[in-house]
């Protein structure tokens, strides 16, 4: 025990700690890169049915164009395809909420009807508007089937704006943001279905 | 209660606290906890002997730098959900080494250095199993997740149904559950006098 091997020993341990962390680090990075797209594939995709698509959507991101939309704006898109058929397009859409902004996952079929509706981020009033992020959710199951005809533009609003929906107790600005955001979705997604579907025919 | 036992038992608090909102986190630290420390215990044991005590403290912090760094990678592959949900208490685990080291604790008694393990565990599941029933109402939800395994998530025996008292599951809650534990404690060893 003197200073010099004190220092040496010091120096060995430097030396051999950052080069076993950076091994590890080296060889576990595309293990956990896979686990998290699984879960990422999990969360996400698990409001359509797993046998309607066959490619991995998160991997191949779409490119948007105008995303700035009426009450709302686009983040994001994913194209689900089987068999090379688009079976349904996700959009990832972001709106104005009563506390904060939320951002919705809208899965729309081929032919034009909401698929699902799903939750990614929100910070709405615990209980009230919160409970959009209940997971499976039966106010936001109401969309399911609707498109943009059905019902007509004037419909997709809450019933005492004259429109069709029921809001969720207690969250009536919260239930309009989301209304305004899927109708956005669909209307976007009629006006630029050539751009949405067209781009799995170029794979 | 001397001064190096109180910065001892303080760093216990921000995982007793910050990881036990549910029992599968509290349990996968406490784990960890376990595994980082032996290490860090025997390999201690094989360099005190070789380096001055003036080095002793930086060799501590590279030692328990590289341990943690290693195990919370291996943590990550293991179950990468319990990790997201905790990691970062993960990390306090180095800093709980260095000072465990700093106040002699790797050279006492065996039968104390598993007191420290039996009762850290015992808090920490228990502070887990009570937060976890108040604020959720389940048991052992996502226990999977300590098993490795990537399939759909147990959300446990749920015992009731509407939820709970969410603030259990917060931070302030977890202090207000330790402290109420912490009087029960006080009361039960008052009113059992000593002969």
């Amino acid at each position: 025990m003197s200073r010099a091997s004190s220092v040496v020993i010091l120096v060995l341990l430097a030396g051999l700690g950052i080069g076993a962390t950076y091994l590890v680090q080296h060889t576990s990075a595309p293990r956990i890169a896979a686990e998290q797209r699984l879960i990422d594939t999990r969360n996400l995709l698990d409001l359509l049915p797993a046998e309607s698509y066959d490619n991995q959507p998160l991997e191949q991101p779409l490119a948007l164009a105008n995303t700035g939309l009426a009450n709302s704006t686009l983040l994001g898109g994913y194209l689900a395809t089987k068999t090379g058929q688009t079976s349904a397009v996700l959009l990832r859409s972001q709106t104005l909420g009563y506390e904060g902004s939320i951002e919705l996952l809208i899965a729309i079929g081929a032919n034009g009807k909401v698929l699902g509706v799903k939750t990614l981020k929100q910070s709405e009033t615990p209980g009230l508007g919160g409970r959009l992020a209940d997971w499976p959710n039966t106010w936001l199951q109401v969309f399911t089937g609707k498109s943009r005809t059905e019902p007509a533009d004037n419909g997709w609003a809450l019933k005492k704006d004259q429109g069709q929906f029921d809001q969720m107790a207690g969250a009536t600005i919260t239930s309009r943001a989301v209304i305004n955001a899927i109708h956005d979705a669909l209307r976007y997604f009629d006006e630029h279905q050539q751009q949405l579907i067209g781009s799995s025919a170029h794979e | 209660m001397n001064k190096s036992s109180t910065l001892q038992h303080s760093l216990m608090l921000a995982p007793l606290i910050g990881a036990t909102d549910s029992l599968v986190s509290a349990l996968g630290l406490w784990l960890m906890f376990i595994v980082v420390i032996s290490a860090f215990g025997v390999s201690m044991g094989a360099l005190r002997s070789r380096l001055v005590p003036e080095t002793r403290l930086l060799a501590s912090v590279l030692l328990a730098a590289t341990l943690t760094s290693c195990t919370e990678l291996a943590a990550q592959i293991w179950s990468l959900q319990w990790h997201q949900h905790v990691g970062l208490y993960a990390g306090l685990i180095a800093l709980q080494c260095v000072v465990l080291e700093h106040t002699g604790f790797f050279q006492s008694a065996w039968r104390d250095r598993l007191r420290l393990f039996g009762l850290f565990g015992a808090l920490m599941a228990g502070l887990g199993v009570l937060r976890e029933l108040i604020g959720n109402g389940t048991f052992g939800s996502h226990l999977p997740w300590l098993t490795g395994t990537a399939q759909a998530d147990w959300q446990g025996w749920v015992l009731t149904a509407d939820g709970g008292l969410h603030l259990a599951t917060l931070v302030p809650g977890g202090f207000i559950l330790l402290g109420l534990l912490i009087a029960a404690h006080q009361a039960w060893t008052r009113s059992t006098p000593p002969h």
